[in-house]
């Protein structure tokens, strides 16, 4: 398993933006979906080792991410991609890719063809020497993108990555998705659950900061069969099912 | 994305070439190329061509005088350092400002490492720009207009640590308050720092206010690199301090959790202390300073074979007489100098005590700036030895004829002014007999009895003789008239001809210079 968490908490101040979350995940694209702060983003950042748990038990690569030397090798090992993509508006595409690259401890040698291939893969070759600033919202997702991916990561962490991509692109991301997970584990974090469908093997609901639901897609699909719950597309209607479940049984508890 | 990857396309992606840089110095070149620093460097260039260059274009042709201004009282990185600073700030407020920090926590790399890096191409930038004008403003001196002596090469070092300085606390600032509010206040608080450090260096002269980096008090002697060396003692201090502040800024962005591992911010704390250790030693240091003859001595620093003169083989001419031997830096002023004393000379020749050579010696200083200096050193032109010798300490005459207006027409009267009154009255103010025949002689020797009150009064000749001058140059008033008894006197002495004034001093010349003639004595 390259993710095994196990009630792994996540504080600031008062608030638990991750209240006990135990997953496990080996290769492929696995989605986490949830509502507005329902803490996929902070448990993202916490895979990513931006900042460390409250409590509870991360392993990454069969790392513990907790000491110097294996967070190292973890970070040497992750791409991510941050909900709020920052960016160096002076910097080239390719600058920006490589600087990244760089510092992910990437051989030196190995950097300029893997920054090319990286910038390929999300279509951004004819872009590469452009400027950050002149480029519109989804190229920017998808510059973003490639410095995920740069190092070839085994765990690659996705936070909204189809946020501002046009239909067509978020086409040729899933594709993309889908071979990435044939090598690696891929935790796509996203409000678009057709994007879950469409690439995910595996999913899981978040709400309150804890896990509600872990299946497939199908599974998902099956919990809103029948429910009368809200939703466009059957998954929409799983999602809304799965929710409206959850917080019924929160509120008896409360 | 991987779909469009079918067809063929043209485009320019990076590909490895040759040479393989390690990553540091391929991040480097990445922040270089990238840098905000380099948008800024015009506009300290006109800075620098207004506040630094033009100012030392009206002084004489020397390196420690022409650059006084720039290198002595630091305006050249007082142009730079409010800049740099409000840049460094910008770039070091830059991952809080893009939001970029996560992206940068979790590499591989500690944050404090891509930080530096970061923080070396602004310096790289600030630091190579601060070079790059300081050696086109010497180039200029030293080819168009032939300065003389050597350039204070431990000055633009002392600089381009100020500028390294500035840039390394801005960038902290920047990095620890990232907003768009970091620039302007790290500019801000830059030029206050220059100016605090400016108006300090103006009123003392001795303790730990001379590590201040634009404190030109006693520290920038107008014999440097003419007669002796530039004595590096205080720029090692002040290189030291600087230093220290810069080290100390850069790691304290290494202190924050987010900066490194546990070790890498153990390294911090000991950097950041080294720093602060090395700021602090260099300020205890300075206190122990003292000023010689030849520049500012710090004991523990200092290296006696800097004390050793200059040597040179004197330029000499005979037209004045006698000869005239000066430093070659100060050929210029040769035929000037001799055509000057020519006619006091004449006067005197063959008298006792009559100077048979004149010959240019280091000046002495005491404190202080230029002016003050002068005004403490007391006597500026000497006779002494045997037979005797009229020394001219030609560095700390503030007339040298240069750029300046006038100047040329000042010089020729003060250095027969200090030499008669060296003649006649020694090192004080003189007796009224001594004053009287002192301005007779000067009126032979060029200085007519109308415009000697008004010299007197331009050097300062009353001020150092106190009250005994009075009568000869009366305060206030734009052109003081030569009235009174000893200008009666003078006048009746000078009447005399020519004969009958060299046999009256030589018959009195002992008794007049012993202050035991009256006025009434006087032929």
């Amino acid at each position: 398993m390259n993710v095994e968490i196990s009630d792994l908490t996540r504080r600031f101040g008062r608030t638990h933006a991750v209240a006990g979350v135990s997953l496990q995940a080996g290769a492929g694209v696995f989605g986490l979906l949830g509502p507005n702060g329902a803490g996929k983003t902070t448990l993202l950042r916490m895979m990513a080792t931006v900042i460390p748990p409250s409590s509870g038990k991360l392993r990454l690569l069969g790392r513990d991410p907790g000491s110097y030397g294996p967070r190292r090798e973890i970070r040497r090992r992750v791409g991510y991609l941050p909900q709020n993509l920052g960016y160096y508006p002076g910097f080239t595409v390719a600058e920006f890719v490589e600087y990244f690259a760089l510092l992910k401890d990437m051989p030196s040698r190995q950097v300029p063809r893997a920054v090319a291939a990286a910038v390929e893969q999300v279509g951004l070759g004819d872009k590469a020497r452009s400027r950050l600033r002149t480029l519109s919202g989804g190229m920017l997702r998808r510059a973003g993108i490639a410095q995920a991916i740069v190092n070839q990561p085994e765990l690659l962490l996705l936070d909204e990555p189809t946020a501002g991509l046009d239909p067509e692109q978020r086409v040729t991301f899933r594709a993309l998705l889908r071979d990435l997970g044939e090598r690696a584990t891929v935790i796509v974090s996203t409000h678009l659950v057709e994007d879950v469908g469409a690439a995910c093997g595996e999913v899981a609901l978040m709400d309150a900061g804890k896990i509600v639901f872990r299946g497939t897609p199908d599974e998902l699909t099956a919990r809103g069969e029948g429910s009368g719950a809200a939703g466009d597309a059957p998954l929409e209607r799983g999602y809304s099912a799965v929710l409206a479940t959850a917080r019924s049984a929160t509120a008896v508890r409360s | 994305m991987t779909a469009t990857t079918e067809a063929p396309v043209r485009h320019r992606t990076p590909r490895a070439r040759g040479v393989v840089l390690p990553p540091a110095a391929r991040l480097l070149r990445i922040e270089l190329r990238r840098s905000t620093m380099p948008w800024i460097l015009p506009v300290i260039a006109a800075l620098f061509w207004f506040d630094s260059y033009r100012f030392g274009a009206g002084t004489p042709p020397y390196w420690v005088l022409r650059t006084f201004w720039n290198m002595g009282q630091g305006r050249t990185f007082m142009d730079f350092a409010p800049f740099v600073a409000g840049v460094a700030a910008w770039i070091g407020s830059r991952d809080g400002r893009r939001r970029t920090a996560d992206l940068v926590a979790g590499a591989v790399w500690p944050r404090w490492g891509a930080q530096l890096v970061a923080w070396a191409a602004a310096a790289i930038w600030a630091v190579g720009g601060y070079l790059v004008f300081v050696c086109v403003m010497f180039a200029v001196y030293a080819h168009q207009q032939s300065l003389q002596g050597s350039p204070p090469w431990w000055w633009v070092a002392v600089g381009a640590a100020a500028v390294t300085a500035f840039t390394a606390a801005g960038f902290a600032v920047g990095a620890f308050f990232p907003s768009r509010f970091a620039a302007p206040v790290a500019a801000f608080g830059a030029f206050l720092a220059v100016i605090v450090s400016s108006q300090n260096g103006f009123g003392d002269t001795s303790g730990w206010p001379l590590i201040l980096p634009n404190n030109a008090n006693g520290n920038y002697q107008p014999i440097s690199g003419i007669f002796y060396p530039y004595l590096p003692d205080l720029p090692i201090a002040r290189i030291m301090f600087l230093a220290g502040i810069a080290v100390a800024a850069l790691g304290l962005l290494g202190l924050p959790a987010r900066a490194g591992g546990a070790w890498l911010r153990r390294a911090a704390v000991v950097v950041t202390m080294a720093g602060l250790a090395a700021a602090g030693t260099a300020s205890v240091l300075v206190r122990t300073a003292r000023l010689t003859p030849h520049g500012m001595v710090i004991p523990a620093l200092h290296d006696a074979a800097n004390d050793r003169p200059i040597r040179y083989t004197p330029v000499c001419g005979h037209a004045a007489g006698v000869p005239v031997c000066l430093n070659p830096a100060y050929r210029r002023y040769l035929a000037e100098v001799a055509a000057d004393l020519r006619p006091v000379l004449a006067e005197v020749a063959g008298l006792p005590g009559a100077p048979v050579r004149v010959a240019q010696v280091a000046g002495r200083y005491a404190s202080g700036m230029f002016e003050d200096q002068v005004d403490q050193a007391g006597v500026w032109v000497t006779i002494s030895g045997s037979p005797p010798v009229l020394q001219l300490p030609l560095d700390v005459f503030n007339t040298l004829p240069s750029a300046t207006p006038g100047s040329a027409g000042q010089f020729d009267q003060e250095l027969p002014l200090l030499s008669v009154h060296e003649f006649v009255a020694g090192s004080g103010g003189g007796t009224a007999a001594q004053q009287a025949v002192q301005a007779a002689l000067l009126a032979h020797g060029g200085i007519p009895f109308a415009a000697q009150p008004q010299a007197l009064e331009i050097f300062g000749l009353p001020n150092w003789a106190g009250e005994d001058l009075l009568g000869l140059a009366p305060a206030g008033g734009p052109s003081p008239s030569p009235r009174g008894p000893v200008y009666a006197a003078a006048r009746r002495f000078a009447g005399l001809p020519a004969a009958a004034r060299h046999a009256w001093l030589a018959a009195h010349l002992a008794a007049l210079r012993s202050g035991q003639l009256t006025l009434g004595q006087l032929p």
